[in-house]
Parts: structure tokens; sequence; C-alpha cells
């Protein structure tokens, strides 16, 4: 609306500069300037602050880094050529990640990293050790039984621990 | 090459395959493990029974292919109405009560329930003894007699059935519906014989067979194992026993009934309670195992072992007995059995008491063949096997080997216990290799056993006894600091050990021996603080320290000191201080007062 309102405005001010004359430009007009709008993209992306914001590698690096100095949180065949079922995959993800991070809560370092392989579904966590051993067994075997149960294929935790999360840089 | 090569065996760094691969998560005591492992095998059972069968969980059933495994498990009863269908429903689904019911019910409805139901009906009584088969550690305790053992959760591996032992009792259900029988088959008394032998009523079931025989029945291969099993308890003399299983045996024959593998290992068990004509005629029933052309178990050659090998017995032993078993096993084609047996551990107790490391070596070899290995048993009898094997090596084999074995074994497979690191000590102390302590001090602590005073105590006092390299006594020293800090201050809920005057003698001595004289002389005041008596070499060592270091001062504390615990030595240790040291008029005079003291005292008692 605001591009087809001034675009008058816009005609006006060029004829007026081509026809040359030397007639004041601002004859109550008033020209506003606009192109589509193209916003910065925000996504995945933590934007400098003060400096006392810790950041793993993972939330540091920008979404175009994948593929270059980050890899994959999700591995499936569902997105090579002829290969079907991505989005459903997608949506499996999903939910496993949640649910992970429901369970596990404030015990996650890092992003859940699910693997497929044959059709075993292997969620790979790195957990930080907050929570004594038994109770973290209990939890790790609860979500496999239900995950296994809830999917109908084989569910695998494969979960490596940390004092604290491991901090890339601070932003 | 080698590198792949290390990685096709096992890996002795790894955890149990039930752990996850983290050293936070890794149990480090052997009663850590245990605890894990009866959490995670309970861990399964608790989901399945408690969140799944919530009606919520199943809602969204959002996949293509499906294992038939995970899908719902109906536990639920779904024919309601009195019929035979519901019954054998019953029967299948283990409801044990339910089923007696729906069969009373069947009954008095006067519905003629077809044979082979109520044969699968008493099938099922009998194989669970009346009761419902246990899940969970609830038993119902109204309809059977049962004997509970106090039930601990934590560190005992067993499950729940094997805690409770139940007991035959007379007028039960299986007898009120065997007597209901319109017409009773082999298979009908079969069972309940079996049942009967199973829950410890063997007289019974002797009776029963008599029984049969009387109705002109033949019985059948599986009522046969459990007489011959029964055998044993039922008379009392060893000549009386073998007389009976041999009749059986022709009766057997008569009925031309074929023994299988399983009747085998019934005689070779009962032969075990058979005393000294035992020998003879197990060896006489593996011939007839051969000829049959039945291949002997894992369980057969247990029973054999056990019957040669008795625990306490004195009599000669076959010396190769165990070779020509292992020598057997090797070359026979086993059939492979699931009940659990014990054949590894008490091999390995065999070759701990004849100290046969050459039949343990190939006692382990065994494991490595075909699936041998399940034959180890659980964790509790793992522990065992290797407690027994590290136990023989530490005795027989030199340090290296023991080592190496020592890398393999713990703590992947084996936490040993106590007495395992005083013989890992006892070991190193024969082989000369006191150096290592440090680092077995170290596993000592991470397996939680440095709460045991006289591992400590012996530790110390290996440390302290001879003098060593420079190296080795300032490892020995940081390690006597570990251990001293350990003394005074319990870790976590744990109490702190009691100072006893030899440790804290080793420690000092310890210190001295590494030249850190500051720590020493902390020690000796620890003396005073908690009453104990330094011994007189302890003084003697303090004294040809300070000497090289040529400190008047301290020569002096320690005389002073030396007088305040009353030790016999002051006036001599006085004297060699005076000839020893460059002293003031005052010094002196302080000499001689102490050491005046001390014979004042002396000529006064």
């Amino acid at each position: 609306m605001a591009a087809s309102l001034s675009c008058r405005g816009v005609k006006l001010s060029i004829a007026l500069a081509r026809v040359g004359t030397s007639i004041c430009v601002n004859s109550g007009t008033r020209t506003l300037h606009v192109t589509a709008i193209c916003c910065k993209n925000r996504a995945a992306r933590i934007r400098v602050g003060k400096g006392d914001r810790p950041l793993t590698y993972e939330q540091a690096l920008h979404p175009h880094h994948i593929g270059h100095r980050k890899g994959w949180l999700s591995q499936h065949t569902g997105n090579l050529q002829g290969e079907g079922g991505a989005s459903d995959r997608t949506v499996e993800d999903m939910f496993v990640r949640r649910f992970i991070f429901g369970t596990f809560h404030n015990c996650l370092a890092n992003e859940v990293v699910i693997k497929r392989r044959g059709n075993m579904l292997v969620v790979c966590a790195l957990m930080l050790q907050k929570l004594p051993p038994q109770k973290l067994y209990f939890l790790i075997g609860y979500t496999e039984t239900l995950l296994s149960h809830f999917y109908k294929c084989p569910v695998k935790m494969e979960v490596q621990t940390l004092a604290d999360k491991a901090v890339y840089k601070y932003l | 090459m080698q590198a792949l090569a290390s990685t096709v065996n096992r890996d002795p760094t790894a955890p149990h395959y039930m752990f996850q691969d983290d050293p936070y998560l890794t149990p480090r005591t052997s009663a850590e493990f245990f605890a894990l492992m009866f959490f995670l095998s309970s861990i399964f059972l608790s989901s399945t029974e408690i969140i799944l069968p919530l009606p919520g969980v199943w809602q969204n059933d959002c996949c293509v292919s499906v294992l038939q495994c995970l899908m719902p498990e109906t536990m639920e009863l779904c024919i309601e109405e009195v019929s035979e269908a519901a019954l054998l429903e019953r029967i299948m689904l283990r409801k044990v009560k339910a089923a007696v019911d729906m069969y009373d019910q069947l009954l008095q409805a006067g519905t003629t329930v077809s044979p082979d139901a109520s044969n699968d009906l008493l099938d099922l009584i009998c194989l669970y003894g009346d009761r419902d088969p246990v899940q969970d550690d609830k038993p119902e305790a109204e309809d059977v007699e049962v004997q509970e053992e106090g039930r601990r959760r934590k560190g005992r591996l067993r499950r729940a059935s094997d805690l409770v032992r139940i007991v035959w009792r007379e007028n039960n259900n299986a007898e009120r519906i065997f007597n209901l029988l319109p017409e009773r088959d082999t298979r009908a008394y079969s069972a309940l014989i079996r049942g009967m032998v199973k829950y410890g009523a063997h007289v019974k079931a002797f009776n029963t067979y008599t029984d049969m025989l009387n109705n002109r029945l033949t019985a059948d291969v599986h009522t046969f194992n459990a007489l011959i099993s029964a055998a044993p308890e039922v008379r009392e003399r060893y000549t009386e026993k073998w007389d009976l299983i041999v009749d059986l045996l022709n009766q057997m024959n008569e009925q031309k009934v074929k023994p299988n593998l399983l009747t085998f290992n019934a005689l070779l068990k009962a032969l075990r309670r058979c005393g000294s004509l035992a020998r003879a005629q197990s060896l006489h029933t593996l011939s007839e195992m051969k000829a049959m052309g039945i291949a002997p178990s894992l369980a057969s050659f247990d029973h054999v072992l056990g019957i040669f090998y008795k625990a306490d017995s004195r009599g000669p032993y076959i010396n190769n007995l165990i070779d020509q078993v292992i020598h057997a096993i090797l070359n026979v084609a086993l059939t492979l059995f699931s009940l659990p047996v014990n054949f590894f551990s008490s091999a390995m107790r065999i070759c701990l008491d004849t100290k046969d490391i050459e039949a343990a070596y190939k006692v382990h070899d065994l494991l490595r063949v075909g699936e041998n290995w399940r034959m180890l048993g659980d964790s509790f009898q793992q522990s065992i096997y290797y407690g027994r094997m590290f136990n023989l090596l530490c005795m027989m084999e030199h340090i290296d080997v023991v080592l190496k074995w020592y890398k393999e074994l713990i703590p992947s497979l084996y936490y040993p216990n106590p007495q395992g690191m005083r013989d890992l000590l006892q070991a190193l102390d024969t082989d000369n290799r006191l150096d290592m302590i440090p680092q077995i001090w170290k596993d000592i602590r991470r397996m939680g056993h440095d709460n045991k005073s006289d591992l400590v105590d012996e530790l110390l006092s290996l440390m302290a006894r001879d003098k060593h390299s420079p190296e080795i006594q300032e490892s020995f020293a940081v390690c006597a600091l570990d251990v001293k800090s350990l003394y005074e201050q319990g870790q976590g809920a744990r109490m702190a050990l009691e100072w006893t005057a030899t440790a804290m003698t080793n420690i000092t001595s310890v210190l001295l021996a590494a030249q850190k004289k500051q720590q020493a002389w902390d020690m000796l005041k620890l003396f005073k603080t908690k009453n104990r008596v330094p011994s007189e070499e302890l003084m003697e060592e303090f004294l040809a320290s300070i000497k090289s270091s040529n400190d008047p001062q301290h020569a002096m504390e320690l005389v002073q000191i030396s007088a305040s615990f009353c030790l016999p030595s002051t006036p001599k240790l006085a004297e060699r201080v005076l000839q020893a040291f460059e002293l003031s008029e005052e010094q002196k005079s302080q000499l001689k007062s102490a050491s005046e003291v001390k014979s004042n005292t002396e000529s006064r008692t």
C-alpha cells in the first residue's frame, strides 16, 4: 500500500526531474522510497550480546554452516533421491526431541542426535552429571522401553556425560 | 594391522554391555555393579507393567512396519463366559487360579471338558505348584503354604521365585482335579508325578507311580526322569538308593521307554547323593550314554566332576580326570542346555583345590568354544568363577602374567573382594614388584575397599618394610599421605578408619625414607594427640635423619618427645644426641633433665 501510494509521488518527481526544470522539487509531495522488504535471517542464530552468554559449538555456528562446519542432528535416508518418508521422519524426530528434553529435564548438555540404522532408532545424547547414575539409568531405560513400544522399532540410547556444558564462545 | 587385530576380541576397558560406555555411568565397586544390574533388569519390568497398560499410551499408532513383540500385549482376559475356550485362554495366559475357577464352573454347569483341556490344566497347575507365577515380589499367601526367606532387593540377583519355596500341600487343586478326571491317562499321571517331585512330595510321587502301574499304564520318559531324581530322597542308605534307581531303569526298559539326555543327567545327579559307589557307576553311565548315541551336556560333566571331586573329601584324587573331561568336552559335540549349571565355577574350584594352573587355562579356553560362554551363569556365578581364577593365578603364576590378567579381568569382568586384593599384594611381594603398590592403591580406592583396615595395614607395612630407590620412595610417600588423609576424615558418609600404632609407624617411616621431614614431624605430633606410642625403631630412624640434616633443635625435641612417651631408650637417645651434636649449655642441661626424669620414673617403678 505504501508502495502504491507513493507511486504517483515517485512518478511525479521523476517527471519533474526529467523536465529538468528548476521548479522546486518539493512542491508539496513527500516521496517515500520503498522496496520489497528483505528481513534479516534469524533462523537458529543467537545474536551478539553483552559477552556473558555462553554458547556451545552447535549454538554458535549458524545454519548455513551445516555441511561445512557443522554436522546433521538427524540422520536418515528419507532425503535421498527416490526415497520417501522424509516428513514422517521429521515429525518422529520432533516428538523424540521433545520427549527427551522433557524426560531429562535440565540435564541435556547439547542437542540430541538421532540416527536411524536399519529399523533401529539410536538416540545419542550428551548429558550433564546432575543426576546420580541410578536415576539416569532409570530414565534411559524408561525412555527406551516407552519409545520402542510407541514406534514399534527398537530404540537405543547412547549417552555420554559431561561435568558441565562445553562452551565454545561467549556472546 | 595390530591395532585392527586388537579390536576383534573382547575390549577389557569397556564396561558390561548393559551399561552405557561412560566413566560416570559405569559402576566402580562390586556392590554398585550388582545393584545396577538388578535395577536394570527391573526397569524393563516396571515400564511394561506400570506404564504401558495405561490407556493413553497406545493412542497414536503411527507406524507402518511393526515388530510383533512391541505390540500391546493382552494380559487381560477377554472371554468372560463359562466355556472351554475361556479355560484354554486362561491356561495360555498362565493364570492358574482363574483357570481352576473356570474349570470348576464348567463342571458345575455340567459341561464335559475335553481330556486335552483338562490335561493342559493339570500341567499348568503342576508346573506352577498351584499358585500364579510370580511376576513381582508379591506372592499371594492365602491358598498355598509359602516359606519366605527375607526379601532383599539390593545386591541380589535372585528372582523372587527363588527365595520363596513352595510346598506341595495336601488335597490341593491338582490332586482334586486329578481325582475328578473321568479317565486318567499317562499324561495326567505324568503331570501329577512331575509336579509332586518338583515341589518336594517325593513319597507321594512314588505312591502315585505305583497307582499308575496298578492301572496298567505305561509311564513316559519325563515321568521316569522325575522319579529318578526323586529316588535319593525316599531312601536312606546309599545301596538302597542305587537299588531303587536300578529298579526304575529296569522298569523303563520293560516298558520300552527310551532314555534321553535328561534321564542320564538325572541319573548322574542322583549318583552324587549315593556316596562311594558313585564313582564306578558314573563312568559306567557315561559309557552307556556314548553307546546310546546321546551327546552329554555340560551338566553331565558337572555332575561327574562333582562326584569325583567332593569339596570336603580327602580321598585320592584322580589327577588327570579334569584333563580328560576337558578333552572330552572339546572333542565331543555337546548338546546345549538351558538350565543353570555351575560347571565352570565348580571346575575352577577343582583347579584351585588341586593348584593346577594348566587345567585352569584349559577351562578358561573352553569358554571360547562355541556357545559355552552362555553356561557361565549370571553375574554372581561369574564373579565366583573369576574370583577363583584370579586367586589361582596370584598363587601360581609369575607377576607379569598376573598383571596381564589383572588388566584384562578387572574391572570389566570382575570386581575383586579384599581377599583378592591381598592375594595380589602378596604376589607383588613375592616377585619383588612393590613399585606397583601406588597404582594398586588407586584401584583399591576406586573399588571402595579403602575402608578395610587390615587391607590398608598390609599395604602400609609392605611399603615401609624395605628400602627402595628414591623415585619409588617418592611415590610411596604420596601414597602414604593419601592413606593418612583417609584416616583423618571419612569420605562422605563413610566413617574414618581408626588409627592404629602400626599404621602410624609405617606411614611415618615411609615419609622419613622419602625425606619428607616436615610431614614426618607432623606425624610424630599426631602420635601424642591420638594416644599411640611410637616404636623405638622409629625413634632411631628419626635420629638418623636428623643427624643427616644436622638440626640440634629437632634433636632436642625428639628426646623430649621420647621422654614424654616414657620410652625405655630415652637415656640412650639423649647420650647419642649429646655426642653427635654441638649443643649449648642450656640444651645440655635440658637433655640431662629429660633423661633423669626418665630414669627417675624408671627407678620409681
